[in-house]
């Protein structure tokens, strides 16, 4: 097509066209500023987006100072400023207000400020969070006796301390010994996490075991077809194993109740701002700070606690406070898993397009194929995982090799492994383009030198093209993780739960849990988000399982990215 | 493998030696070779087995019924010509009732005779007969104006294998009875009691000196305190209703029954009384007479019950033969002597001349037998039912209309007495004359059709056959409705929206970024661009719902002025940049324009925030919440923004075409150009500007008023939402791919447009657009098959309200949401399962139908690029 040149040259007066400048349209620049800004407004869209959880991410774990807010009507309110927003109170409320603060509403078209303040003590308020108009607002104070108390139950509890029970030893405000109850926090904290051990892990332990007897004397059953003398043997060896595992039970039972015994020794009566008090055992306090009378370093201090205690503890509260290390196991052990039955099936394929197959309508199937893989939505992938590996490859592994625990599922649920197939379904065509651009960029050259000298094309493919290929290869699977990690909506559906008491890998054998369901930091997300109580509560959480998440992610994406560079670099020099 | 032919001279004194490949490596190649090839092929076969694995997940719910076993059987029939039929549970027993009270009872597989108590009827033979729905409670009404309660009780229990009692006589299939109860075997060893109880209260007096002709009961309340209501009819044409109160004495523990009783308003002198209905809350009373007319009673006010209406429900020379209640008591199925079979639903009618506004209407008519039908029986567990006639029994379902099963003559089935076993795997036929008939059916899906899942379905309640997506609900006697269309208009309206928003944007950044950018820009932009494809999905729903969804709330009408003036001020600043001298623009041009191009959208986006309470002032009466109600405000201000675009473009369109002598001639003269341009770009505006605002003006008072279309009731979670964040999820994929396509349009195009003197935005619009035009196309293509499958997104920004509406402030239900949210809960090959299963079927057929049309496209595209 010829450009529209009817302005710039016209036949008649040539010379005087020339020396006229482009005709302002044709330039189009008004368009080009339309193009600019729809590019503008893409890349602030991502801008914005990963500002807004880094942001929020990086900052939920700094203790903020605690203000006691007097109202007007005469109310005394403490918590934690948590954000500040414009709203439009309703008509009747504006009504009732003095002249004045109405004519500022006014002229602000009907808008007010508001701030919501966390004011924790939920078992006290029925509520951890409340909005204040700024209006209503007499004055604001951050006096320095007021802590806030993390607690393993009912959340956070803003207030004073009364006075504290230290074993028989009590002290009143303003006489409390802090090092003291510092160092009897630490020790009931440590009987707690003892505590903790003995009942999460080793009575799971005694109890799995008696789990695991009962089962095998149900096997046995099921091959005698009923009671019979083989039957009536691996009965009371069962019993007898029973007996004793029992036993062990009651002596770890005890063993923890002494400890918790101990731990109701210590005890602290703290105040709310109103004056209700609350006992409580110490070692139900995971961590407590005067917000207000902090240092910098005592601020950092307690932020790092903070994100020492997501990263490697399991969740409490509905999963709205605490860590989030199963997810992070789970959503690691999950996409390794994947890795490992993408990888062949990925690579086999691109091997086939590449090196094996001529050609034609085959190929040019199997690439529509592909194609296709990538572009079926996940849920549907979830949908096939439910129905074909859990429901029939699983059930049909519960009849042959697990008869004894039917009518439960063991396979034949969601689990591990069930999501792990369906991701690597869900990601092949991820490591199958790479793939083939991996094999593509090794010279033909080589091949035919590695031919030439005698090489089967098998020992070509394995000796020559594969390790020139791998980091091609590597980038594809590290694509694909990413991919993978990030996928929510087919687990859903094929095993991951919001709360998963055991880890899908741990001390008891078979040490890998396949059929396990897991929990997943994208699910997290998801039921913190929008299945809990109160999604305000849950939304720091929240922030920072996604900023964990889009790290995790973004570093896998780098990684492939950095790969493919060296790769590109490698090769682009190789082929000329 | 043969040596190398080399040269005599170089020949080394070695001779060549035999070289064979060791059998390993063949061995190893063969292998290779086949799994690779095998592998590479199992990905045609992954695609085509996960599509016709939900395939065979979902056929079954487009079978229809079939029987898996029938016998029948001669029975010892000691109940006379029996009033009621009614088989246990477990289809083990057959129990027949006669008009005096004499109940027989048999195994049904073998017909062997059980011995039971009689009801207890004082001697007196029954005038009139009703029951509940499950068959328990029964109300007999006699010649002398009494009537009677009587209850059975098909009692099971489970025992184990070892603790059957001794003695017992060997029926068939390992069930054994001691000639009252059968014991019959059940899976695990165990052996399950059927036996049959009976009890009678005392007559009550109801009419006075006249026989009762027609009886309906109910039961309803609560177990601990149920109540109990009947209507009745005596033979003097009295119409009662009477509710029944049984206190317990607690030191006696003798009952006492209280009645009381409230006469309706009359029928006509001479009705023939067929049948009377009540519903289980005595709300309403249907009188029936022989020749098809109903009379209704509302009955809502037992003090004032009123004849709300009278209608004919059959032709002029049909009779009545059927009329009941399916489950749930509001489709009433009414069947004739012509064979006729119709589904009335009870509805409000605002033309309804009825005493209570409500109408009888007939939403169903069902396929008509070819003889009069004599028996009806419904289900108790969906809207099923049988219908019998001297022809067969035909098993039929009342909402899908179809009939499941025509189950051809038997020679007992022409009698009166059908019914669908408790569990509706079962249909027993009673013809009188001592033989019972048994069908064992499997009907897993009698609810759906193509029909009712693609179609418009009339469900009771409703006002009008509808498109209508609810799959659980409290009650028992709730019917789910499976229609897929509010779910694919769902996937339809998010897609639409979603890339209305995000095809513009992509686009426009892909031309920019292919041919306006320098290089070194272009490094950088295109990552940050693509990096929004690695977003999780779960992370941008997260933002959008909770974050995003409250400020959007509150700042609507800036975020709707926002799509204006972040435009005009992009243009505004275009102008500008064209005023600038010459040598300046290109000194800027390049990385210096872009900052420059940003820092207009980020004022753009500031304007708009700053402008949009005031904007909401003007144009929609200061809250655009109540304006979209359409509470206040009027029509003219959105349809002004809709138009203002449109007018704007063809003005610009038309001024391009339109060469203005003069105006180019003060362009010469005065060497301004860039203002010139302005003042004339200045004038097209405010000419179109007024231009739109007259068309709304004009459109508005024809009627025309966007709310209630593409604008409406306001909601958190809506699809203007949900576009945006899809946004992040589409806009990459289109953005890569035309970038892509764009980029690869041969340089040697670009150079001849350029060396012709075209600019580089003549060169990029007329040259390399049209080139690469269709990579572009399969790059919308694909990004559209995202759209379409996304699920987290709008599982969580949606609101997931299944309705078919275009409203772009209100939510919507997916197919993908859909099948996330619900298909964790359905039970495995129930309905619902299922049909989930369609739904995942549907969306794989519409991603694959999009990417395959999208990776032809792009193959041409790529032959034509390497043409070129």
């Amino acid at each position: 097509m010829p450009p529209d040149s009817g302005h710039t040259f016209t036949t008649s007066g040539a010379a005087r066209a020339t020396s006229r400048p482009t005709d302002l349209r044709a330039r189009g620049e008004p368009f080009l500023w339309g193009l600019g800004g729809a590019l503008a407004f893409g890349v602030m869209m991502v801008a914005g987006l990963l500002l807004l959880v880094l942001w929020n991410g990086f900052a939920t774990f700094y203790p903020r100072p605690i203000h006691v807010v007097t109202l007007v009507n005469g109310d005394v309110i403490a918590g934690e400023p948590t954000r500040t927003e414009d709203f439009r109170p309703p008509a009747t409320e504006v009504a009732a207000l003095p002249a004045a603060v109405r004519a500022g509403i006014e002229t602000n078209l009907g808008f007010a400020d508001r701030t919501l303040y966390r004011t924790g003590n939920f078992d006290l308020y029925g509520d951890d969070f409340r909005w204040i108009t700024d209006y209503a607002v007499a004055r604001v104070a951050t006096p320095p006796d007021l802590y806030l108390f993390e607690r393993l139950e009912w959340g956070a509890f803003i207030g004073r301390i009364k006075s504290v029970d230290l074993a028989g030893a009590t002290f009143y405000a303003g006489g409390i010994p802090l090092d003291r109850l510092v160092a009897a926090h630490d020790e009931a904290r440590r009987r707690w996490r003892q505590i903790r051990e003995i009942e999460h892990d080793e009575i799971g332990r005694v109890n799995q075991q008696i789990e695991s007897e009962r089962l095998a004397l149900r096997k046995v059953e099921l091959r005698s077809g009923g009671p019979a003398t083989d039957y009536a043997d691996a009965a009371r060896r069962t019993d007898a194993r029973v007996v004793t595992l029992t036993g062990e039970y009651e002596g770890l039972a005890a063993r923890a109740a002494a400890l918790k015994a101990e731990n109701a020794r210590y005890t602290i009566t703290l105040t709310e701002i109103g004056g209700r008090e609350k006992s409580q055992n110490l070692a139900d306090i995971v961590r407590f700070y005067p917000a207000n009378d902090l240092s910098v370093l005592a601020r950092l201090g307690v932020y790092f606690s903070r994100w020492g205690e997501f990263l490697t503890a399991e969740p409490r509260e509905a999963n709205t406070e605490g860590g989030v290390l199963p997810a992070i196991f789970g959503t690691f052990a999950m996409t390794l898993l994947m890795v490992v039955a993408v990888a062949p099936f990925g690579v086999m394929t691109a091997l086939y397009l590449r090196e094996y197959a001529r050609q034609g309508r085959l190929v040019s199937i199997v690439r529509i194929s592909v194609n296709n893989l990538a572009g079926v939505p996940s849920i549907v992938y979830g949908v096939f995982g439910l129905g074909f590996f859990a429901y029939i490859v699983g059930g049909t592994i519960d009849q042959v090799f697990f008869p004894e625990r039917l009518p439960n599922p063991t396979f034949g649920t969601g689990g591990l492994l069930w999501s792990a197939l369906t991701l690597a379904l869900l990601t092949v065509p991820v490591v199958i383009v790479a793939t083939e651009e991996a094999l593509a960029a090794v010279p033909r050259s080589m091949r035919e030198g590695s031919l030439a000298c005698g090489a089967s094309k098998w020992q070509t493919i394995h000796r020559i093209v594969l390790p020139r290929a791998m980091p091609g290869i590597m980038t594809g699977l590290i694509l694909a993780m990413a991919r993978g990690a990030g996928e929510v909506a087919p687990l859903m559906l094929v095993g991951v739960v919001k709360l998963a008491p055991e880890l899908p890998i741990d001390g008891i054998f078979p040490y890998i849990h396949f059929e396990r369901s897991f929990m997943h930091l994208g699910f997290h997300i998801y039921d913190v988000g929008f299945q809990s109580r109160n999604s305000e509560a849950g939304k720091p959480m929240v922030f920072v399982t996604t900023l964990l998440l889009i790290a995790l992610v973004a570093l896998m994406n780098a990684t492939a990215i950095v790969v493919r560079n060296r790769l590109k670099r490698k090769f682009v020099g190789g082929q000329f | 493998m043969q040596a190398p032919a080399t040269p005599k001279s170089q020949t080394a004194p070695i001779r060549p030696k035999a070289r064979v490949t060791r059998r390993s490596v063949l061995i190893a190649d063969r292998v290779a070779d086949w799994t690779i090839r095998i592998g590479g092929l199992a990905i045609i076969l992954a695609v085509f087995g996960i599509m016709i694995f939900l395939l065979q997940v979902a056929i079954p719910l487009f079978l229809g019924a079939s029987v898996t076993g029938h016998f029948q059987r001669d029975i010892a029939n000691g109940a006379g010509n029996p009033r009621f039929v009614a088989v246990d549970e477990y289809n083990t027993v057959g129990i027949l009732i006669g008009d005096d009270g004499r109940v027989s009872a048999f195994h049904l597989p073998t017909g062997a005779a059980l011995t039971v108590n009689n009801l207890d009827f004082g001697g007196g033979v029954a005038t009139a007969a009703s029951r509940t729905l499950d068959w328990r409670d029964m109300a007999f009404g006699f010649a002398d104006g009494h009537v009677r309660f009587a209850r059975l009780d098909p009692t099971a229990g489970v025992i184990a294998g070892d603790s059957l009692p001794p003695g017992l006589t060997r029926l068939a299939n390992g069930d054994s009875t001691d000639g009252k109860v059968v014991y019959a075997a059940a899976p695990g060893g165990q052996y399950r009691r059927i036996g049959v109880g009976v009890a009678t209260d005392a007559a009550q007096p109801i009419a006075e000196g006249a026989a009762i002709v027609a009886i309906d009961y109910r039961v309803g309340g609560t177990i601990e305190r149920p109540s109990r209501a009947f209507v009745t009819v005596d033979s003097k044409g009295v119409v009662r209703l009477s509710s029944a109160e049984t206190r317990m004495n607690l030191l006696t523990g003798a009952a006492r029954t209280t009645i009381t009783t409230a006469t309706l308003p009359p029928l006509p002198v001479g009705t023939q009384v067929a049948r009377v209905l009540l519903t289980a809350n005595a709300d309403q009373a249907y009188v029936a007479d022989a020749g098809g007319t109903v009379y209704r009673y509302d009955t809502r006010n037992l003090n004032a019950p009123v004849l709300a209406e009278t209608v004919d429900l059959l032709p002029r020379d049909a009779r009545l033969s059927a009329f009941g209640f399916l489950i749930g008591e509001q489709s009433l199925m009414v069947a004739g002597t012509d064979g006729t079979v119709a589904g009335y639903f009870r509805l409000q009618r605002e033309s309804a001349s009825t005493g209570d506004g409500y109408r009888l209407i007939r939403a169903h008519d069902l396929e008509p037998h070819a003889a009069a039908v004599t028996g009806f029986g419904a289900s108790q567990r969906g809207k099923m039912f049988v219908t019998g006639t001297a022809d067969g029994l035909w098993i039929r379902h009342g909402t899908s209309e179809q009939t499941l099963l025509k189950l051809s003559h038997a020679e007992s089935a022409g009698g009166r007495h059908v019914l669908l076993s408790p569990r509706d795997d079962g249909v027993f036929a009673f013809g009188g004359d001592g033989k019972v008939d048994f069908w064992r059916v499997s009907i897993p899906h009698p609810e759906t059709t193509l029909k009712t899942i693609f179609g418009q379905v009339w469900y009771e309640g409703y006002s009008e056959p509808g498109y209508t997506w609810q799959s659980s609900a409290g009650t028992d006697s709730f019917e789910a409705k499976l229609s897929l269309i509010p779910l694919i208009f769902g996937t339809i309206k998010g897609t639409v929206y979603a890339l209305l928003f995000a095809v513009p944007v992509a686009l426009l950044a892909a031309i920019y970024t292919s041919e306006f950018l320098n290089r070194r820009a272009r490094s950088v932009v295109k990552p940050a661009m693509e990096m929004m494809a690695s977003l999780p999905s779960v992370v941008l729903g997260f933002i959008a719902a909770l974050i995003l969804a409250p400020i959007v709330e509150t700042w609507i009408a800036a975020v709707i002025l926002a799509v204006v003036v972040v435009p005009l001020s992009l243009l505004v600043a275009a102008h500008l940049w064209q005023i600038l001298p010459i040598d300046w623009a290109l000194r800027l041009d390049g990385v210096p324009k872009l900052l420059m191009i940003f820092a207009t959208v980020a004022l753009g986006v500031y304007l708009a925030t700053l402008l949009g309470p005031a904007f909401e002032y003007v144009f929609f009466a200061g809250d655009f919440r109540a304006w979209v109600n359409g509470s206040t405000g009027r029509a003219t201000p959105f349809l002004f923004i809709l138009l203002f675009p449109v007018s704007f473009l063809a003005a610009q369109l038309a001024a391009e075409r339109l060469d203005l002598p003069w105006l180019r001639a003060i362009a010469d003269r005065t060497r301004k150009d860039g203002v010139v341009a302005m003042l004339r770009w200045l004038v097209l505006l405010t000419g179109s500007a007024a231009i739109a605002y007259g068309i709304a003006e004009i459109l508005a008072a024809l009627g025309a008023d966007l709310r209630g279309g593409v604008v409406g009731t306001y909601v958190q979670r809506n699809t203007l939402i949900v576009a945006f964040a899809m946004g992040f999820a589409v806009i990459p994929i289109i953005y890569t791919i035309a970038e892509d396509a764009l980029n690869s349009v041969p340089e040697h195009l670009r150079a001849a447009s350029l060396a012709c003197g075209g600019t580089p935005w003549q060169t990029a619009t007329r040259v390399i657009l049209p080139t690469a035009m269709s990579g572009v196309f399969a790059g919308i293509m694909v990004g559209m098959g995202r759209a379409v499958g996304e699920t987290m997104i709008v599982v969580m920004a949606a609101g997931n309200t299944p309705i078919l509406d275009w409203n772009v402030f209100n939510g919507l239900r997916a197919l993908s949401a859909n099948i996330a949210v619900e298909l964790p809960e359905s039970v495995k090959d129930g309905t619902l399962y299922r049909t989930l299963f369609l739904a995942a079927l549907t969306l794989f057929v519409m991603t694959f139908v999009i990417n395959t049309a999208a990776e032809m496209i792009r193959q041409r595209f790529r032959k034509r690029a390497f043409q070129l």
